[in-house]
């Protein structure tokens, strides 16, 4: 028997976009139904209980990037937001470490160890990125226009752009267009000299993304990451109380309290498209609901190659959206611990265990690591940005034990001869003897594993080849061309179908702006 | 007594120095130009790199040369002819499968067809598609880059040619372009082609003179530069009818015509400025000369920082130049040879043209990851020609010449110092891979000779032997080239003006950077 | 003399640089009140308030640990032509044994940091600052035949302040410094320690600054201190310093301007004119950084000049008399902006200021508009009294405020 209902909007995937949308329509008086896959919230950002006792940030693991207007105007923290500073970076090397924390003098005397001069210029880069970061915000926060056929509207904002870039300092504008187009080994090389330090910088620039820090492009990855802003404080990263999962949770509070309707475990099957026009979406148990409008926040592939039949598209944007590229270059190793991993380089515990560990000891080391990926297999000796939520936030495991989060590149989707059980528990292999280099008792501390391949992550969280950005940030792929010319505006070419997934401007992360701005262009033109 | 004092002075005698010269100089300016080896022409010049053998330094062919060169200097078709050759290039594999690039396009996919059916049907699209994004940028190579930030009424006037291909071709071009130039190689190509061997070729076309491998992010926009009058015989290679040296001697000709003193053996030391002006030259044997505007064939390296010296460079000028990318990425390898070669698969009459060993796109990536961690390609890429052949001068007696371009050889290596025992073992590699194709190779051997980026350096001038005077990346294009200060030909120095391949559009015998210098100087 | 005696078994611990003296300062420091200075822990005051050691630098000799300066080693064939093309004054001038204050700026003419620079021999500088410069000063070294050389952990520095401190040195030194003149150097021993003495300082008053090996630091301060009783020693901090460099009108990296490289937009950049630096401007032929920019800025001079005033007493008496008090004056030095107005258009800013405890004078520095800059102008200075602003005027006055002959005399 199927179930007819009536929304208003319709939104499918209760990912933190999807959610963010939802809140922001309900807000507006829509009358908002989501639709999760999952038993969970979250999409990417979920919070489970994966070994007894031992909670994780499944997917993605921290919080940075979280726009702060979306936080005030969907009153997060009344549901719950509570976000945990992690207050360092920490690079073990084989006989040394780098440690960088947000004291200004502590990091200076830090890196002064390595290198006076990179001290030094560390202490005129950041404020300077604060100016570039400045600069782009305007950019991100412009619903893209039409590159082909731009509106009135468009051309406006357009001007607004090239007024905004205008206004900017030579030096803002000169490294704004470096950011753009060079790769982020390019970039830091102007700046410094003590490799680690660069390495573990420029590893910003390849997170989520199949490039090294040697090839072009990385840079404004890199950029992308430095746009995180808590409490206004450039780069903050934090780590959300009781998991990322909880962050999802606190907006699906909002959206709820909004008015907004979820239902987990319910898989779209399709979207119904009546004459050009989107109607409702068909649930893959039979159930059907109709509403005004429906929003996938799905990446581009499954938003319109399988919620859609390709028929009802143009043929062009077939094309657009079939070459749109979607790498999956990450994986994610979970990790039960009995006790905290002790380094040889900076023994026992100490505030470098309660920031990022970052294992990027030098550039050769991320590029080899991508060398391995780019000829189809994972990388041997992979890079990884670590944290122990536990540390943190004890409530994520049983009292004495610990979790580990381990944010593992590369290991590409497309891998020789496919995945499969042996391959996953080689790249966790890989991972753990990697780590043992500088934390040689990390193998007598596990308690348990969890090994997550690009292919895990597509089947658990639905990303299209396990890409945790919905799509490359690469430039070709960026603004106006996100996902696909004359559709980056959340609009696409089915009447009353939008998109507001992270495969849209401006681009991955736990950002929610999204989310944000196509409700907000939707409520514009509704 | 000597005259020493001109309108113009201009430092180099490369090909964009001439044309700039030569120009200057129709236009009834007082010019002389000073080039400090004893013959003019720097990387589209000759030498004898063995007794009896000379050959290309740098440049075997062209891609395309600027019409607006033959136009305003009125050099006649008779006077500078381009061969037509059938074949322009020929990508070699190892069972003889090779793959012809005919001017006629049917050929050409007759001959890809033999590897790739779907290959050859797609060939005429994916011409046709990079003739139309190149046309795009066919203007903007034509004028100074606008100052982007603070783009006023003027540059928007002078950018209006820009809008004849959008009303051709519709703005659907403009999203093509914006969308095609950053990416790289493998993702333009995973959109047309299968096989191995022409994904491989194209990718080349990529790498060119570049220190990137074809994974890196926008290989299509040199891949594009090189193509960009290629119209769709894509990967064109021109041959000049008498070698790629009868290019200088014809404007070197054209400039003494028009009244252009030519000093050779005449090294620059110094340029001589005051308060922020410059106003002549001293030279190696301590002769001074004065003019009111210098124009430089340079590239930033040796005319900002080597030439003006200290006092007269600011530090954040400086802070800019001083991240120039050069980092030459190519050496030639010039052999000797007794008799003509034969190359399997390939006939006798076709061997005038341009051999290409790039079997995979991989081939050239690892290639290239070698040179990341310090080192030089083992299994480079080659592209080599049979120059005598075009020039029959370079060799006598039925004797002839290859000669090859290598990629990678970098300037540096990270643990390791450049040798001649180094050299040696490149020269055997390189003949060991040649002898796979070239039948008898190696016994057909009287002498080879090497030249890598730092050799360059010393003969040409051109820091770290960047053949582009600077690497063809995106962050070093249009108006970011050669530093987002100074893309508009001129520099910190009020009246001197850089003319060089470092200028918007970049490298290759093609004089757009001299035309366009002197329609903003004299504008 | 004040008895430190419970201070015997206190050790501070702390995750910043640690001085050569610390040792000593971190148990003789009763307030313990710390300020960060270039990464270092330095007293604010060592007694619960600064009055005593303040008037210890005018009246007797105060002892400050300087060691947190950075200190830069300038050696070979070109280190003079590098200066000479680093600061804004002729350096060539400078005779071995002196030492000279100076400027330097970007090409643009605009300052980056000011410093001491000390010739120790021919071709043998030291230079003081208040920031790092490493990185500016490779990227000018560029091709020239010199060594630079961070050598501010190397260095330990104290400055002793005050009439008296020429009596101690001598009561120690193996060398009478009653022949070194201001802004010179020389090399002596303190007992048996070799240590290099100059006559400078950021007081205003007679004064030397010690430079001393890292190694003997503890003992240099334990002889000073045991010499120095009987002339008044006293151990000071950064409060007091302050209120001795405003009453000598001496400027203040990121207090009184902001150095051009970190400063990220154009207005907050200001050139040696502006700060009231154009004599340390040497307009010669030869060029420096940022010549071609000051020759135009001198010819047009620039809207900004930098200025001492003087808060008149008896109508900011009237202010708090209006509301029933006595006037309540900063007990420190305060170093937040204060607008500064002329018939209620703002012209300017104060950007330090303090009452000086011995000129009995509310006086402080300010940026106004040039156009209200002479001597004597009477502009409107903000104040908060009772939680409410007034304006009261202020008047522009010479500096420095407080200029002791002895700063410069020598004894006959």
């Amino acid at each position: 028997m199927s179930r007819i209902d009536k929304y208003d909007v319709i939104i499918i995937g209760g990912g933190h976009n999807g959610l963010t949308a939802a809140a922001y329509l309900s807000k507006a008086g829509k009358k908002v139904l989501v639709l999760e896959r999952r038993h969970v919230l979250g999409g990417a950002a979920v919070t489970e209980e994966v070994f007894p006792g031992f909670k994780f940030s499944v997917c993605s693991y921290v919080v940075s990037l979280l726009k702060a207007n979306v936080i005030r105007e969907l009153m997060l923290p009344r549901f719950g937001l509570e976000i945990l500073p992690l207050e360092s970076t920490f690079t073990p090397l084989d006989n040394d470490y780098l440690f960088r924390t947000s004291d200004y003098d502590q990091t200076y005397k830090e890196i002064y160890r390595h290198s006076p001069k990179d001290a030094e210029n560390y202490m005129r880069f950041g404020p300077l990125m604060g100016q570039v970061g400045m600069a782009v915000r305007p950019i991100l926060e412009t619903i893209a226009p039409n590159a082909i056929r731009p509106s009135f509207n468009d051309l406006m904002s357009l001007k607004s752009i090239f007024n905004h870039v205008q206004g900017l300092n030579n030096e803002t504008f000169e490294y704004l267009c470096k950011l753009m187009t060079m790769s982020s080994a390019d970039f830091l090389d102007e700046w410094f000299e003590f490799e680690p330090l660069k390495a573990t910088m420029s590893a910003s620039g390849i997170i989520g993304t199949f490039m090294g820090p040697r090839s072009p492009g990385s840079a404004y990855v890199m950029l992308h990451h430095y746009m995180g802003d808590i409490d206004g404080s450039f780069r903050a990263w934090g780590f959300q109380r009781g998991g990322t999962g909880e962050l999802s949770m606190t907006i699906a509070r909002s959206a709820m309290y909004f008015g907004t309707k979820i239902l987990t475990e319910a898989a779209v099957d399709k979207v119904i498209v009546k004459n050009g026009s989107a109607i409702g979406v068909a649930l893959e148990n039979g159930d059907e609901y109709k509403s005004d409008i429906v929003i996938s926040g799905l990446d581009p592939k499954l938003t319109f190659l399988k919620m859609l039949d390709e028929s009802d598209l143009p043929e062009d944007f077939v094309n657009d959206i079939k070459k749109f590229r979607i790498r999956g270059s990450s994986g994610k190793v979970n990790l039960a611990l009995d006790g905290l991993p002790n380094f040889t380089s900076l023994p026992g515990n100490g505030p470098h265990l309660r920031g990022a560990i970052s294992i990027s000891p030098s550039y050769d080391h991320l590029e080899k690591a991508y060398d391995d990926a780019k000829y189809g297999n994972f990388s041997k000796e992979p890079y990884m940005d670590i944290i122990l939520p536990s540390v943190i936030d004890p409530e994520m495991a049983p009292p004495g034990k610990h979790v580990m989060s381990c944010f593992v590149q590369y290991a590409p989707y497309n891998i020789n001869g496919g995945w499969d059980d042996t391959k996953r528990e080689a790249f966790g292999d890989a991972v753990i003897n990697t780590l043992a280099r500088f934390a040689p008792n990390i193998k007598d501390l596990i308690l348990h594993r969890q090994v997550l391949t690009p292919k895990d992550l597509e089947k658990t969280f639905g990303l299209t080849e396990g890409n945790i950005f919905h799509g490359e940030l690469t430039l070709q792929q960026l603004f106006s061309f996100r996902p696909a010319v004359k559709w980056a505006d959340y609009t696409t070419p089915i009447k009353n179908y939008f998109q507001c997934g992270s495969g849209t401007h401006p681009g991955g992360g736990v950002t929610g702006s999204p989310g944000e701005m196509a409700a907000k262009k939707i409520l514009k033109i509704w | 007594m000597v005259n020493n004092k001109y309108d113009y002075i201009v430092i180099g005698g490369g090909l964009n120095s001439l044309i700039a010269a030569a120009l200057l100089a129709k236009k009834n300016n007082s010019v002389i130009l000073f080039e400090s080896n004893n013959t003019l022409g720097g990387m589209a010049s000759t030498y004898e790199f063995s007794s009896g053998f000379r050959c290309n330094l740098v440049y075997d062919y062209i891609k395309w040369l600027d019409e607006r060169v033959l136009k305003e200097l009125n050099i006649k078709n008779n006077e500078l002819e381009i061969i037509n050759n059938d074949i322009y290039r020929i990508s070699l594999d190892l069972e003889g499968k090779h793959i012809f690039f005919h001017r006629d396009n049917k050929k050409t996919i007759e001959s890809i067809s033999k590897i790739s059916k779907s290959d050859a049907d797609k060939w005429n699209d994916f011409t046709s598609f990079i003739s139309k994004v190149s046309s795009f940028l066919k203007p903007l190579y034509k004028i100074t880059p606008p100052n982007i930030q603070k783009i006023g009424l003027t540059d928007a006037i002078s950018m209006k040619n820009l809008l004849n291909p959008i009303l051709s071709h519709g703005t659907r071009g403009i999203a093509d372009i914006l969308r095609t130039l950053p990416m790289m190689m493998p993702e333009l190509l995973d959109e047309w082609f299968e096989s191995k061997l022409l994904r491989g070729t194209l990718a080349a076309g990529g790498i060119h003179h570049l220190n990137q491998g074809p994974y890196s992010a926008a290989t299509v926009l040199n891949f594009l530069h090189q193509n960009i009058y290629s119209g769709t015989n894509i990967l064109d290679a021109k041959f000049i009818k008498g070698g790629t040296n009868l290019l200088p001697s014809i404007l070197i000709k054209k400039a003494k015509d028009y009244g252009v003193v030519i000093k050779n053996n005449s090294e620059v030391i110094k340029i001589n400025c005051n308060n922020g002006k410059c106003d002549g030259v001293s030279l190696a044997d301590g002769q001074l000369f004065f003019s009111k505007n210098i124009i430089s064939g340079l590239d930033q390296e040796n005319t900002c920082i080597k030439l003006l010296g200290n006092e007269n460079l600011y530090p954040y000028v400086r802070t800019q130049l001083n991240n120039i990318k050069y980092r030459g990425s190519t050496a030639r390898l010039h052999f000797a040879l007794k008799n003509l070669p034969k190359i399997k698969g390939v006939n006798d009459d076709q061997l005038q043209t341009v051999f290409s060993i790039s079997p995979s796109v991989n081939y050239l990536e690892k290639a290239y990851d070698e040179v990341k961690y310090g080192s030089f390609s083992s299994l480079p890429y080659i592209e080599f020609c049979i120059s005598s052949l075009t020039n029959p001068s370079f060799a006598k007696n039925n004797n002839h010449i290859v000669s090859a371009s290598i990629q990678y050889i970098p300037y540096t290596l990270k643990d390791n110092e450049w040798s001649d025992k180094l050299k040696k073992d490149i020269i055997k590699n390189v003949t060991g891979i040649l002898d796979k194709y070239i039948i008898n190779f190696s016994n057909n051997i009287i002498d080879s000779s090497l030249s890598i980026p730092l050799d360059f350096e010393s003969t040409l001038n051109n820091t770290e032997g960047s053949f582009n005077h600077g690497e063809m990346t995106l962050d070093q294009f249009l108006f970011m080239r050669p530093t987002i200060a100074s893309s508009q030909y001129k520099t910190h120095i009020k009246n001197l003006f850089i003319c060089s391949p470092s200028t918007h559009p970049g490298g290759g015998l093609h004089g757009a950077n001299a035309i366009n210098m002197i329609n903003e100087i004299t504008k | 003399m004040l008895q430190y005696k419970n201070s015997k078994n206190f050790t501070a611990n702390t995750q910043m640089k640690i001085s050569p003296f610390f040792e000593r300062t971190s148990k003789l420091n009763m307030s313990q009140e710390w300020k960060r200075w270039g990464g270092y822990l330095s007293a604010t005051k060592y007694d619960l308030n600064h009055d005593n050691e303040y008037f210890a630098i005018r009246t007797k000799a105060g002892l400050l640990d300087i060691s947190p300066l950075y200190k830069y080693r300038i050696s070979g064939k070109d280190s003079s032509l590098f200066l000479n093309r680093l600061v804004t004054r002729d350096i060539k001038i400078c005779k071995i044994g002196q030492v000279m204050y100076s400027t330097w700026c970007d090409e643009n003419g605009k300052v980056i940091d000011d410093g001491t620079i000390q010739r120790l021999a021919e071709n043998d500088f030291r230079l003081t600052s208040a920031e790092p410069n490493l990185s500016w000063l490779e990227l000018n070294s560029y091709g020239m035949d010199i060594k630079i050389y961070d050598e501010s952990n190397k260095i330990a520095a104290l400055a002793l302040q005050g009439p008296n401190s020429r009596d101690i040195i001598n009561s120690i030194s193996s060398k009478s410094i009653n022949s070194l003149k201001f802004f010179e150097i020389i090399d002596t021993k303190l007992k048996d320690i070799n240590v290099s003495i100059s006559r400078t300082g950021y007081t205003g008053d007679l004064g030397y600054e010690i430079w001393i090996n890292p190694d003997d630091s503890l003992k240099v301060w334990d002889i000073l201190i045991e010499f120095g009783k009987n002339y008044g020693i006293t151990p000071v901090g950064l409060d007091a310093l302050d209120i001795s460099r405003i009453e000598a009108s001496l400027i203040l990296l990121d207090v009184d301007y902001i150095s051009s490289r970190n400063a990220l937009i154009e207005d907050r950049k200001s050139s040696p004119f502006e700060l009231g630096l154009g004599w340390t401007v040497k307009l010669n032929d030869e060029s420096f950084i940022g010549s071609q920019a000051l020759r135009i800025e001198k010819k047009n001079p620039s809207e900004w000049r930098f200025v001492g005033i003087e808060i008149l007493w008896e109508d900011l008496e009237k202010l708090y008399k209006n509301v029933g008090l006595a006037p309540e004056l900063p007990h420190g030095a305060w170093r937040d902006s204060v607008p500064l107005y002329n018939k209620k258009n703002q012209v300017g800013y104060a950007s330090s200021g303090c009452w000086s405890p011995i000129l009995k004078k509310y006086i402080a520095l300010a940026h106004v508009n040039s156009k209200y800059s002479s001597l004597d102008t009477i502009l409107d200075f903000e104040v908060k009294v009772e939680h409410f602003r007034y304006l009261t005027p202020a008047k522009i006055v010479k500096t420095p405020f407080y200029n002791p002959k002895r700063k410069i005399s020598c004894p006959e």
